[in-house]
């Protein structure tokens, strides 16, 4: 005699509905608000007056062993101001805006050049500083 | 005649989802606190051009760093980088055309960029505007 096993029902609690839209909800905000740049090793500066730097099309990091990179990617020092004049391209104003994100001993000869390729590109500066804490 | 409602409705969540909940909030606590934008200060460096012509003799201040933290040339005269933005205001509070008021930064090689970033910040307070002028490398091939 044959016994017919009961169907098992494998549908998903309709009580759960709201935990799944919400963890899809905090994934979709971490992956839109996630730089490609955060994997980069880097301490800034400090100052004692600070601005809100915003959203920029380009950032560049230099890191604690002096490595360039631009959004994400390294980069060697000559193609620097090209790369960044092809990103911004005929964005105005505060589009124009360039991150700079170096790090707090990096020396002059690896952050000067940086400084000279963005104002060749026509970029706008924003140092990505810390808040000096007293 | 009054009549008792038999079943209770439950008004409180299931004690079995508890932990989910917790879950939930440890997550959205944690990316508000991770998420925190950016913050830092502008600046505004004059274009750089190969060929100038100065049309007019400026007579620009000049800041000169090196690795040391405590001092900056000013013009020529060693200060303290205490008193560079009392010297700096000084400076450029006779001066009312733009142009009078660039100051050029040199920074030597070893210079590190916080330093730099204190000096350009005290500049930009003393109300003036910064250029930078690089060294230039050349190389001479001796025969």
């Amino acid at each position: 005699m044959k016994i017919s096993r009961r169907p098992l029902a494998a549908t998903v609690p309709s009580m759960a509905m709201g935990d799944i839209a919400f963890n899809l909800l905090i994934f979709f905000v971490i992956l839109a608000k996630a730089t490609d740049d955060s994997h980069l090793q880097w301490d800034p500066a400090d100052t004692a007056d600070v601005t809100s730097a915003g959203a920029a099309k380009v950032s560049i990091v230099i890191d604690a062993e002096s490595k360039y990179y631009l959004n994400g990617q390294q980069v060697g020092i000559a193609q620097l101001a090209p790369q960044i004049e092809q990103v911004l391209g005929n964005a105005t104003g505060d589009d124009r805006r360039v991150l700079l994100k170096v790090h707090r001993t990096a020396t002059a000869n690896h952050f000067e050049p940086i400084i000279e390729a963005v104002s060749e590109a026509g970029g706008t500066i924003m140092h990505v500083l810390e808040e000096k804490r007293n | 005649m009054k009549v008792r409602r038999k079943c209770k409705l439950l008004v409180e969540p299931p004690s079995s989802a508890t932990g989910d909940i917790a879950f939930n909030l440890i997550v959205f606590f944690l990316v508000c606190a991770s998420i925190q934008p950016d913050s830092g200060r502008p600046q505004e460096i004059p274009r750089s051009e190969e060929d100038q012509e100065q049309k007019e003799e400026v007579e620009n201040i000049e800041i000169a760093l090196t690795g040391n933290l405590n001092a900056v040339s000013l013009n020529g005269d060693t200060v303290r980088t205490s008193e560079l933005g009392s010297r700096l205001t000084n400076l450029l509070k006779s001066k009312t055309r733009p142009q009078d008021k660039i100051v050029i930064v040199k920074s030597k090689t070893d210079t590190p960029y916080h330093h730099w970033i204190d000096v350009t910040t005290e500049i930009e307070q003393s109300g003036g505007q910064i250029t930078i002028q690089r060294e230039e490398q050349q190389t001479i091939q001796v025969q």
